[in-house]
């Protein structure tokens, strides 16, 4: 993408890529983790609570330190509160997006009820919860780049 | 992709006769982006009713005068 056509790119368009990535990439981390582990003990790894937090931690810093650099570049965009259209963009978003962390969910549930392995449970669970928000932001883009 | 909606405008035009105020001007004048701005001028986007009245006053015309519904 040239310079010209970067700058036409919607402030908040410029955030979901980068809150699209930063989640993708640390819920690719963590799904890792969890196989890894799960590998090496022959059965479903337990939930590790320290690095459900330092997932968390990382993500937010990642998130400011990215969101500051972005709203650094475009200050006056930053400031301006959605528009209008970007608002209908962001319920829309978030109403799909609360489809796809459904489905997931209630995949977990089932897999509970079945094999009552409250382990996978967990895991399914926070990949939902991943996986909803991912969406919504991919919902995002995709929106604005339909009405753009 | 989402179908565009039968709503026509003359934005562009009225831009250019009113001394080709731009569409980032346009933008402010009304309380948006420059990117909603494009995307009500591409007949991708339908403004509210607010807006449409905000957008009709920049160009001192009426509504009517600015949108149309496409047959």
């Amino acid at each position: 993408m040239s310079p010209a056509a970067l700058r036409n790119v919607p402030f908040r368009e410029k955030t979901a890529w980068v809150m699209a990535a930063i989640l993708a990439a640390g819920s690719a981390i963590y799904l890792n983790m969890v196989i890894s582990a799960s590998r090496a003990l022959g059965q479903t790894a337990p939930p590790v609570v320290g690095f459900v937090i330092a997932y968390f931690v990382v993500i937010v810093i990642a998130s400011v330190l990215f969101m500051s650099a972005l709203a650094a570049a475009s200050p006056k965009e930053a400031n301006t509160p959605a528009d209008e259209r970007e608002k209908i963009i962001g319920d829309k978003a978030g109403n799909w997006s609360g489809y796809v962390m459904v489905v997931p969910a209630l995949g977990a549930l089932w897999h509970y009820a079945v094999n009552t392995d409250g382990n996978m449970l967990f895991h399914l669970v926070f990949l939902s919860l991943m996986l909803g928000q991912i969406s919504d932001y991919v919902f995002q883009i995709v929106l604005y780049r339909q009405a753009s | 992709m989402a179908k565009p909606p039968p709503i026509t405008n003359r934005l562009r035009e009225l831009r250019e006769q009113h001394g080709g105020i731009s569409q980032s001007a346009l933008a402010e004048a009304i309380g948006v982006t420059r990117q909603t701005v494009i995307a009500i001028e591409l007949g991708k986007y339908s403004p509210s009713l607010e807006s449409a009245f905000r957008i009709a006053r920049v160009f001192d015309l009426g509504v009517e005068d600015v949108f149309g519904w496409e047959a």
